[in-house]
Formats: C-alpha cells, sequence, structure tokens
C-alpha cells in the first residue's frame, strides 16, 4: 500500500515540475517579448513621426536601490522612454560594486550603468569596458554641468561619464532652537566652530554625535572628515596631489588633518556616541540622540535626512526643526566637499547615447526630484542635482540651502576615498582609520600603514 | 533517595536539551520581535527592550515588505524562486537517482573510476566556476582549431544569462555530485536479496529500478530534496550572478537584499522580510515531515 501512496507522491513532484519549467520558461521569456510588447504601443499613434529610437531598448543598472530611489529614476527615465516610443529599465542593485565585474566579465554588461565612484569608471575607460561619450552627449553634459563637475567624468581628456547626483558633504547637522535656547551662533569660521565645542563642553552640553561603523565599510565616515579638513587646512592643489598620490599618504599635511579629526574626537566630552564608542555606532544612529539633545551638531552629508526619526521637520522654524549649516572653511575659500554619481555608456549605440545625453539634463534632474519627493510622501527626496537650469521651486528649502552653497562654493573636490584605488579608499584608509579613531595606533602610524599598501 | 537522584540525573540531559533549544531560538525570536518594531524603536533600543517600549509594535514593517515594489513586487519575486527552486530540486535528484542506481547496482567496465571522479567534483567551489559559466550562457562555447582556422561551436549562444533558467541550470549541475553520492550511498546499502528476487521474477533494470528502489529510498530522496531545496531557495550569489541584472528575473533574497536600500536606511525592513523569506520553507520542512520519519525499509522486505 504504500508503495502506491510513493508512487503518487513522486507523481505529484513531477507535475509540480512540469508546471515549474513551464513557469520558469514564461518569466524567462518575458523579457525577450518586452520590447515587442512595446513596439507596437497601446498608445494612440502620435502625429509626430516616428522617433529613430522607436522600438530600442536600454538597460540601466546602479547601486541605488531604495523604493523611492529606484522608481524615481524609472519614472524620470519614462518621461524619455514614451516621448521617443522606447524602452528603458532601471535597475537597483544591492551588490553594484561586485556585480558590474562580474557582468562586465561574464560578457553581458548593462548598456549605461551609474558609478558612485569616478576612480572604478576611470579604471573601466581605460580597460576598454566603458565607450567614450558621443560629441551630442558630451557637449550636452558640458552645456548642463560645469566643469567642477564634468571633470570626475572625464578620463585622461576624454569625457566619458555624465554627472547624474550629487551630494554634499560639508555640511553641520544642528537645531536652531536648541542653539538659541543656549545662546549660540553658527560658527562661520573654523576657529568659531572650535571655540563653539569648547564652549558647549564648558556648559556641560555634548557638541559632536559621531558614529562610523558602517558594516565593511566602517570608517568612511572618518575619510570624510579627515577630507573635509584636508581641503580646508591643505588646499584643493594639495588635495589632488594626495588623491593621485604625487605627495605620499604619510606627508605632513595629511597626518595633520587626521590628527586634527582625532584631537576633536578625542576631547574629554566632545562626541556622544550611542553605541558606547564611536567605532561601536552605526553612522545611522547619530540622528536620533541630535533630536534628542544628547548632541549639539553632526557633520554629515545631504543625504543623511533620510536618517532622522519620523516626523522629524526640517528648517522650516518650527520647534525641534532640524537644520544645516556649512562645514566652515580655514583660508575663506569655501570648499566644499562633494560626492555623487555619474552615468557611463558600455556601447555606443545611438540609443544608448540619446539616453546619456538626457540623463545629462535639468529635465531630468527635476523629473526625479519630483517623483521622489512623491516617493517620500512630500519629505526631504535626499536627491540633489547641480545641473545648470534646474527649476529650484522643484526643491523644498533646506535642499535650496544645499543649492546654494554648492553655488556659492569656489573650490568643489570628490571625495577623496572614491577616487583613490579601491585597496585604499575602498580598503586600508578605512581600517587604520578606525584602528587609530580607536587609540590602537596613532595617526602618524595610521598613514604610514595607508602609504605601505598603496598599489605600485 | 537513590531513586530522586537518578530521576534527577536521568532529567539533566533534557534540561540540557531545552537549554540548547533555547539559545539557539533566541536570535530568532530577536529577529521576530524587531520585525514587530518600528525603525526608531530598532535604531535605538535592543529587541529585549520591547516590554518597556512605548513605541509599541506594529504590522506596518510586514506591509512595506509585502508591497513595496521598487525593483519587483513580492510575488513576482516569489514566482522567480519558485521557478529557480523547483527545477533545481527535482532534476538533480531525477538524474541522479538512475546514476546513482548504475554505480551501485549496474556491472559496467570503469564504473569505480567515473564515480571516483563524479564524487571529486564534490571538491571543486562552485565560486570559481560563476564567471566561466556566465560567459557560457551569455556566449556559449566555441573551439577554433589552430591549423586549419576553422570555428567549430561547441555549446550555441542560448542568450540565457539574465534568465531563471540560468540560475536553475547552475543548481542543478552543481548539486548533481553531492546527490549522485549520497544515493549512491544509500541505494547500495540495500538488500541484494531483494535485487535477486527481482531478477529471478524476470524484472529487468528499468523495472527494478522503477517497482523497487524508488518506492524504498522516498526517505533519502526526500532528505536530499529538502536540503537542495533549502539552500536553492536561500541561494543569493548564483542568481544575483546569472540574473542580477535583469529586473524580471529577480528572486526573493536579491529584492530583499535591495530592500535595504542605500547606505542601509530601510534596515528595520530586514527583520520582517526574513520571517516573509522563511515561511516557504517552513511550510514545506513542516508538510513533508512525516515522509522524512517513516521507516526505512517499511513494509518493503518481511523478515
Amino acid at each position: 500500500m504504500s508503495k502506491h501512496r510513493m508512487l503518487r507522491f513522486f507523481s505529484v513532484l513531477f507535475a509540480v515540475a512540469l508546471i515549474a519549467s513551464a513557469c520558469g520558461n514564461d518569466s524567462s521569456g518575458g523579457d525577450d517579448a518586452a520590447p515587442s510588447d512595446a513596439a507596437p504601443g497601446d498608445e494612440a499613434p502620435s502625429d509626430e513621426a516616428p522617433s529613430e529610437l522607436a522600438g530600442t531598448t536600454v538597460t540601466v543598472t546602479g547601486p541605488e536601490r531604495d523604493e523611492s530611489e529606484a522608481n524615481a529614476i524609472q519614472i524620470a527615465l519614462d518621461i524619455f522612454a514614451d516621448a521617443n516610443d522606447m524602452t528603458i529599465t532601471y535597475t537597483g542593485d544591492a551588490d553594484w560594486e561586485a556585480n558590474i565585474n562580474t557582468q562586465i566579465e561574464g560578457g553581458n554588461p548593462p548598456d549605461i550603468s551609474i558609478f558612485p565612484q569616478p576612480g572604478k569608471l576611470a579604471d573601466f575607460a581605460r580597460d576598454g569596458s566603458v565607450v567614450p561619450l558621443s560629441d551630442a552627449a558630451a557637449a550636452a553634459t558640458a552645456a548642463n554641468w560645469t566643469e567642477a563637475w564634468t571633470v570626475f567624468g572625464n578620463v585622461d581628456g576624454v569625457q566619458y561619464g555624465v554627472p547624474v547626483k550629487t551630494d554634499l558633504k560639508s555640511l553641520v547637522w544642528y537645531q536652531p532652537d536648541r542653539f538659541a535656547a543656549n545662546g549660540y551662533e553658527v560658527p562661520t569660521t573654523f576657529d568659531d566652530l572650535l571655540a563653539l565645542t569648547d564652549q558647549m563642553i564648558a556648559d556641560g552640553n555634548t557638541p559632536w554625535c559621531v558614529g562610523i561603523e558602517s558594516g565593511q565599510a566602517t570608517g568612511w565616515t572618518f575619510t570624510d572628515w579627515v577630507e573635509d579638513l584636508m581641503l580646508r587646512t591643505a588646499g584643493a592643489e594639495v588635495y589632488d596631489q594626495w588623491v593621485s598620490h604625487e605627495i605620499p599618504f604619510n606627508d605632513s599635511r595629511v597626518v595633520d588633518a587626521m590628527t586634527t579629526v582625532l584631537d576633536l574626537w578625542n576631547t574629554e566630552g566632545a562626541v556622544f556616541a550611542s553605541g558606547g564608542s564611536i567605532a561601536a555606532t552605526a553612522f545611522q544612529d547619530n540622528g536620533e540622540p541630535l533630536v534628542a539633545g544628547d548632541c549639539m551638531m553632526h557633520r554629515q552629508a545631504s543625504f543623511y535626512a533620510a536618517f532622522f526619526p519620523d516626523g522629524t521637520a526640517f528648517a522650516d522654524g518650527s520647534e525641534g526643526a532640524v537644520d544645516v549649516f556649512y562645514f566652515p572653511s580655514i583660508k575663506g575659500d569655501s570648499p566644499v566637499l562633494g560626492a555623487g554619481t555619474l552615468a557611463a555608456g558600455f556601447n555606443d549605440n545611438p540609443a544608448t547615447m540619446a539616453v546619456l545625453e538626457y540623463f545629462s539634463t535639468p529635465e531630468y534632474a527635476e523629473a526625479r526630484q519630483v517623483a521622489q519627493t512623491e516617493g517620500k510622501d512630500g519629505g526631504l527626496s535626499g536627491f540633489l542635482s547641480a545641473a545648470i537650469g534646474q527649476d529650484t521651486s522643484v526643491y523644498q528649502p533646506l535642499e535650496q540651502s544645499f543649492l546654494e552653497i554648492l553655488a556659492n562654493a569656489e573650490v568643489v573636490r570628490f571625495d577623496a576615498s572614491d577616487l583613490m584605488p579601491a585597496d585604499v579608499g575602498a580598503g586600508t584608509f578605512w581600517t587604520e582609520g578606525t584602528s587609530a579613531v580607536n587609540g590602537d595606533i596613532t595617526a602618524q602610524e595610521a598613514a604610514d600603514a595607508i602609504e605601505a599598501s598603496w598599489p605600485s | 533517595m537513590v531513586n530522586a537522584a537518578y530521576r534527577f540525573l536521568r532529567s539533566l540531559p533534557t534540561w540540557a536539551l531545552w537549554a540548547i533549544v533555547f539559545l539557539w531560538s533566541l536570535p530568532t525570536l530577536g529577529i521576530l520581535v524587531n520585525g514587530l518594531r518600528p525603525r526608531d524603536g530598532q535604531r535605538s533600543t535592543g529587541w529585549w527592550t520591547v516590554l518597556g517600549d512605548e513605541r509599541g509594535l506594529t504590522l506596518e514593517n510586514y506591509r512595506t515588505v509585502v508591497e513595496a515594489s521598487s525593483t519587483t513586487n513580492l510575488f513576482d519575486a516569489m514566482l522567480n524562486t519558485f521557478a529557480v527552486t523547483i527545477p533545481a530540486t527535482v532534476i538533480p535528484i531525477a538524474i541522479a537517482a538512475f546514476a546513482a542506481y548504475a554505480f551501485a547496482w549496474i556491472d559496467f567496465p570503469g564504473r569505480k573510476g567515473l564515480f571516483i571522479a563524479t564524487v571529486s567534483l564534490l571538491a571543486i567551489p562552485l565560486q570559481v566556476a560563476l564567471i566561466p559559466l556566465l560567459q557560457l550562457y551569455v556566449s556559449g562555447a566555441h573551439l577554433t582549431l589552430p591549423i586549419l582556422n576553422k570555428t567549430i561551436t561547441l555549446i550555441p549562444d542560448l542568450d540565457l544569462a539574465g534568465t531563471t533558467t540560468a540560475v536553475w541550470l547552475t543548481h542543478a549541475g552543481f548539486a548533481l555530485p553531492f546527490a549522485i553520492f549520497l544515493l549512491h550511498n544509500y541505494l547500495s546499502q540495500l538488500p541484494g536479496d531483494l535485487f535477486e528476487a527481482a531478477r529471478i521474477d524476470g524484472a529487468d533494470h528499468f523495472t527494478i529500478f522503477w517497482r523497487l528502489v524508488l518506492p524504498l529510498s522516498v526517505p533519502v530522496l526526500a532528505a536530499f530534496g529538502i536540503f537542495q531545496f533549502l539552500w536553492t531557495w536561500n541561494d543569493f550569489l548564483i542568481a544575483n550572478t546569472m540574473a542580477g541584472s535583469n529586473p524580471d528575473a529577480l528572486v526573493m533574497t536579491i529584492r530583499i537584499a535591495n530592500l535595504a536600500g542605500d547606505f542601509g536606511r530601510n534596515e528595520h525592513l530586514l527583520p520582517a522580510a526574513a520571517f516573509v523569506q522563511v515561511a516557504v520553507p517552513l511550510a514545506v520542512f513542516f508538510g513533508l515531515q512525516r515522509h522524512f520519519v517513516r521507516g526505512l525499509l517499511a513494509g518493503s522486505v518481511k523478515g
């Protein structure tokens, strides 16, 4: 009797398998069918002549995969796709940095990818995986962005990348009414900032929230501080030499910048770390203590708005609202540490280049900003673009102040750790920096170790 | 007195087991509790403080996990996972059962060497083969003869990259050595008398395999099936490499990893997502449980 039942069990298993493989074919056939589905189009025939891009498909991948971010990118791309009767798909990839290598080696890169690191884009450009922009796309990029930003997509004099998003890092988050209640003023020089820090400690307040834990990337917050200090103490020229390794990593000016950061953090009473120590506090966990009043200031990039507790108001003058001030300069040249993403193509198909051209436009930035603000239910979008000619009314007041800081900046430099070779910028700079923050080694020892790890 | 001491000593292993069960369930309990807490609660205090937390419990995280649709919606991702998992479980079992029977009970020349070769494939880590496999899926395999200058296509360009087919094909291939090894060990332990009796009754190899071996080996097939099912259900690496660039073919694990968001800003969704992810394996395990515990040779041979 049990024999029969087992046979029945097996026939069920096989039946399920057959159904499943039918399903499998369905879903794999789906993407082949997609373009032909789109080509005939259900929309009413338009009066215009059909675009030469009609029926083409362009795939875009990138590291941004949040619900609101990925949707906003897709919506902004769909505007262009619908106008040209083509299909553009965006895929956000949690493991983008590893996957793009695999896809290139495996021979199936996407048409376009969005790079968070100019260093990686330059590597791919030099080995020929990424193709230069067409003349039209390069001209559009030059017209829509200042050279301060286009230069990050420029490799050996050839334009490969289109800037698509801007992050502003030289920012300090604070609560204006808490400052007012204590009689503190927003510092405008770096000395004022240090004096304010001392003043807060003397008053029994904790000035800074600092946490640098970020999983595998623990330490990147420290590198941002060092980079901001380097830009201020050593200047943009030395900063560039530092990034391109024309001066060694253990140059005294770099060590000085690291020491300044460490001294500030190690000052008795200067830092609140909710996780017990700076290195054990997740960088995401600094918004809550700032709102709760455990600390007065937190230096972090423009995207940090997403990490404040639900219901936090931003720069609207209400009680408990959070605002930002510019991390002050030392020499009065208002340098800005930025970061961002660049789109680049893996083939020179007309459709690929047309989409890259669209990426550079203020229309793309506005469409994405509008969609992303909607995705955040009207809150801060977390998106920022320095494209020229945007309608700034799509940005909220705090975001407009970011744009103002960008516009006033005489010097813009990209996050150095994103420009350095990955062994350093995403390796020893983080790990040795974390050791120095923990007090296991000195700034000099950390700089020596990072210098030794620089690939020759 | 002695009795009491004896009873106490005898209960020790039970208590030790309970302690282990408790310790091992603790992280799961923590995930369950955190999955029900709002983001700010998760971000500020540990899950064990939930009782004194005025933020309370919410199903909001589960709602977001189920409804979020930026990459792929949950239902599509689950269908993709099934489309990978079921062929990747059934196909290796089907092939391995035939192969194991042949290795165990058919005497053919080179049997030992072939079996050793198959089993030694167990030692090859699948990670080293991922990129070559992907290249194979993208452009096939072509051999250019050096002197004749002629190219032979060994495997045509099937354009499988970015499909669930590529994922289950890889899973199925890499499961075979272990499946054959496991099933062979089990089948070779079946009593030889049984096969002799069947042969005397005029059964050929196929009849023996179909009428005797398969029904007898249901427990081991089910045991391997659940291992393979769990492994493919929870796989991230292979699915990510083979189909990660196609939003229409994303499986659940990739979708859940994407939920965490840039800079981990939505990490508070992961505990809830983890429970959605384990729901199906748990159902399969409890549903098939009685097949695992059934006696090995129950009712087949008498005496």
